[in-house]
């Protein structure tokens, strides 16, 4: 099992409903206007954004980045107490009660996909109802690390099941928060070792192409070129 | 005459600072604690209760104000033990009665360095997994073990290099015996035969604290240099790098601290001690140059984007005020300082003065060429603090300069010319650090999607600081008062 994902950008919308539905679906706090504007937001995943030229031909491009879930994790190789780890599922998680918060694997991360809580974010007592009661999604303490976990709970949830009923994990059975929000059907996640899943049949696609591919860290999060 | 009156005649010059207390030195005490107080106050209740949030880190850069004094501090600790080292290796006798201060930096500076880690965790009440829990593929693992190894070694060293003055203070101050009998651990033996051991000892020592000091700061150096997400720190010259300006700045903060000790407790320290020092620097600060030129070149003959982009905001972009004074101010005239003798006519120190001005002149003229922009050479009308900081600087180090040519330049006294070629060492490597340490985390890899970011230490972030370093000089004046500085000279006995 090495889960994957593959992300059509000819089929991403930009409509950000993907780091909407990660920040319900684990947990991730919300920032006041004041946090924001200091850059002290957390997002799992998050829709960059890469604007080319002047008005009146403006150019832009969008990205939806969530953990590269990297088979070469540089944050992995360089966390001081083993916090951050490879899972044999190819999943790299971290763990919140070791974590030390020195930050290490941000510097080494290249992508940005990690982030720190710098804060406690005021949280209006509404929103609490509508918070995942999922106790491993449960609000990260200040001054640690967090990330992009390709929503574990819900994979572990399911292989659980699957192998309770003695049978084989279906092809899609089991779905990240952004994969299943995706407007556009942009995401697909699923197993990159079987060669008959769906997201194994679009990472051969001739539009492939990984983040920062050169620099070894071989991400398992593969994009499919717009245009 | 009895052999306390025999030792207060001879060491009383070397002794002068553990007799009686001046109004200055209380004040001195009084103002430090005071920093301290306020630092410890913002660390612990505003840092550690409201969270990382209170300083000027953000989501596009991590290592800050802090993880620039650690790196700084390692360096001028490794620095310092070299130093101590030289002393007792080499033979150097003019370097004898400094080697202890030596030390003292290179334990004290460490100190230090591991506090401004501890300020800059997220969670430093887990501190302890790092003995826990140590995963040795992480190179800060590799730093732990180094700094706790090198620690024990400057301890060591500090100690058999002072305990035969200790047994010495006892004789001559009958009252505080119990003082240095405590701090000698109970030793007593001053023969000949002892002293001779305890030469031997040190050597040996010292021929495992060079290598160690070189590994320290290697390693501090390979923190940020193994990291390929960053460019310009993923480069071999980094290790050496850090070496060279670990050795510059370790060395220059030793003599400045030799020149203000013996400017403020008239401490006996001879013109070879300095002359010595200043030879060392003199072959030092090249190589921090060479070393820059290396990088300069390979960067910009390759053209690679990621890495100019980089160098181009450190030459011409927000950082140049560091990059520039650093060069300048930083290695150039205290190079100037250190080899060319003092002239005295009035003639020479106007040219010198001309020549400042011109430089400048020439600066701003090619700077709109290098791709900067020229309002940032102008006063402060720029509201922010990160905006207002880059003019100030540049006009600070103009008025320095020509403050410096004109008036230290000339001046005879070699205390005066090395000490304050040391100070500027120290300041330069200190921007050089700064821009290692910040510039690469603004300009990241997916810099076109992110944007640039910005940093600007925050009011909690500047008192912790000046808080841990007022630590530091609470700890030098501490130690002053209570034994020798100085080696004490053998009474012939």
């Amino acid at each position: 099992m090495r889960w994957g994902m593959v992300i059509d950008l000819d089929k991403c919308t930009a409509c950000q409903a993907c780091a909407v539905a990660c920040k319900t679906e684990n947990n991730v706090p919300f920032a006041t206007p004041e946090q924001s504007e200091r850059g002290h937001t957390i997002f799992w995943m998050d829709v960059l954004t890469h604007v080319r030229g002047e008005y009146p031909r403006p150019k832009a491009r969008f990205l939806p980045r969530p953990c590269m879930q990297c088979d070469n994790p540089p944050c992995v190789q360089v966390c001081p107490v083993g916090a951050t780890y490879r899972r044999p599922d190819g999943i790299v998680a971290q763990d919140y009660e070791r974590c030390i918060g020195c930050k290490y694997c941000m510097v080494a991360c290249p992508y940005g996909a990690r982030s720190f809580n710098m804060g406690r974010a005021e949280e209006p007592e509404s929103f609490r109802r509508y918070a995942n009661p999922d106790r491993r999604v449960a609000k990260r303490r200040v001054g640690i690390v967090e990330k992009c976990t390709f929503c574990f709970q819900r994979v572990d949830r399911a292989v659980a099941r699957a192998r309770a009923e003695g049978r084989a994990l279906q092809d899609g059975e089991v779905k990240t928060a952004c994969a299943q929000t995706c407007t556009g059907g942009a995401i697909v996640f699923g197993d990159l070792d079987d060669p008959e899943s769906r997201v194994a049949r679009l990472a051969e696609s001739p539009r492939t192409f990984r983040l920062l591919d050169e620099l070894g860290t071989r991400p398992k999060v593969v994009y499919l070129m717009e245009g | 005459m009895s052999t306390v009156a025999r030792i207060e005649r001879i060491h009383e010059p070397f002794l002068r600072p553990l007799y009686g207390t001046g109004p200055g030195y209380v004040l001195a005490v009084a103002a430090l604690l005071a920093l301290v107080g306020l630092g410890g106050y913002y660390l612990v209740f505003v840092q550690w209760s409201q969270g990382l949030e209170v300083t000027g880190l953000n989501a596009s850069i991590y290592w800050g104000l802090y993880i620039v004094n650690f790196v700084f501090l390692v360096g001028v600790s490794a620095g310092g033990i070299i130093v101590a080292a030289l002393a007792h290796i080499l033979e150097f006798r003019e370097f004898k009665p400094i080697s202890r201060i030596a030390e003292l930096q290179a334990i004290a500076c460490l100190i230090l360095a591991t506090l401004f880690i501890f300020a800059s965790l997220g969670a430093p009440d887990r501190v302890y997994h790092l003995f826990l829990y140590p995963r040795l593929e992480s190179p800060l693992i590799w730093d732990v073990i180094i700094v706790m190894t090198y620690l024990g070694l400057a301890m060591l060293m500090g100690y058999l290099g002072t305990r035969a003055d200790l047994v010495r203070c006892m004789a001559a101050f009958p009252r505080r015996r119990w003082l240095f009998r405590l701090l000698a651990l109970g030793y007593t033996d001053i023969s000949p035969a002892a002293l001779a051991r305890e030469r031997k000892l040190l050597r040996g020592l010292s021929w495992v604290a060079i290598p160690a000091a070189v590994l320290l700061h290697s390693i501090t150096a390979w923190i940020l240099g193994l990291v390929k997400a960053r460019a310009t720190w993923h480069t071999s010259l980094l290790g050496p790098l850090f070496v060279a300006s670990a050795v510059a700045s370790g060395v220059a903060l030793v003599t400045l601290g030799v020149v203000l000790a013996r400017a403020f407790w008239r401490l006996e320290i001879r013109e070879e001690v300095v002359r010595g020092l200043a030879k060392v620097l003199a072959f030092s600060v090249p190589v921090l140059g060479y070393f820059l030129f290396a990088e300069l070149l390979t960067v910009t003959f390759g053209g690679e984007t990621k890495v100019l982009e980089i160098f181009g905001q450190m030459v011409w972009g927000q950082f140049a005020p560091f990059f520039w004074v650093n060069l300048v101010v930083g290695l150039l005239l205290p190079l100037f300082l250190l080899v060319v003798p003092p002239q005295m006519s009035i003639g020479w120190a106007l040219a010198r003065a001309a020549g400042a001005l011109a430089f400048a002149g020439v600066m701003v003229m090619i700077w709109p060429w290098g791709g900067g922009d020229l309002a940032m050479l102008l006063p402060a009308w720029l509201p922010e603090w990160g905006g207002a900081i880059q003019p100030v600087w540049m006009l600070g180090a103009l008025v320095l300069l020509i403050l410096i040519l004109t008036v230290v330049v000339p001046s005879t006294s070699i205390f005066v010319r090395v000490g304050t070629a040391s100070a500027l060492i120290v300041g330069g490597v200190f921007l050089e650090r700064t821009n290692i340490v910040v510039l690469p985390q603004l300009y990241r890899f997916l810099v076109e999607f992110y944007g640039p970011g910005r940093y600007v230490p925050t009011w909690p972030e500047v008192a912790v600081t000046l808080g841990i370093y007022a630590l530091g000089a609470l700890a030098f004046l501490g130690l002053a008062k209570v034994f020798p500085l100085v080696e004490l000279p053998d009474e012939g006995t």
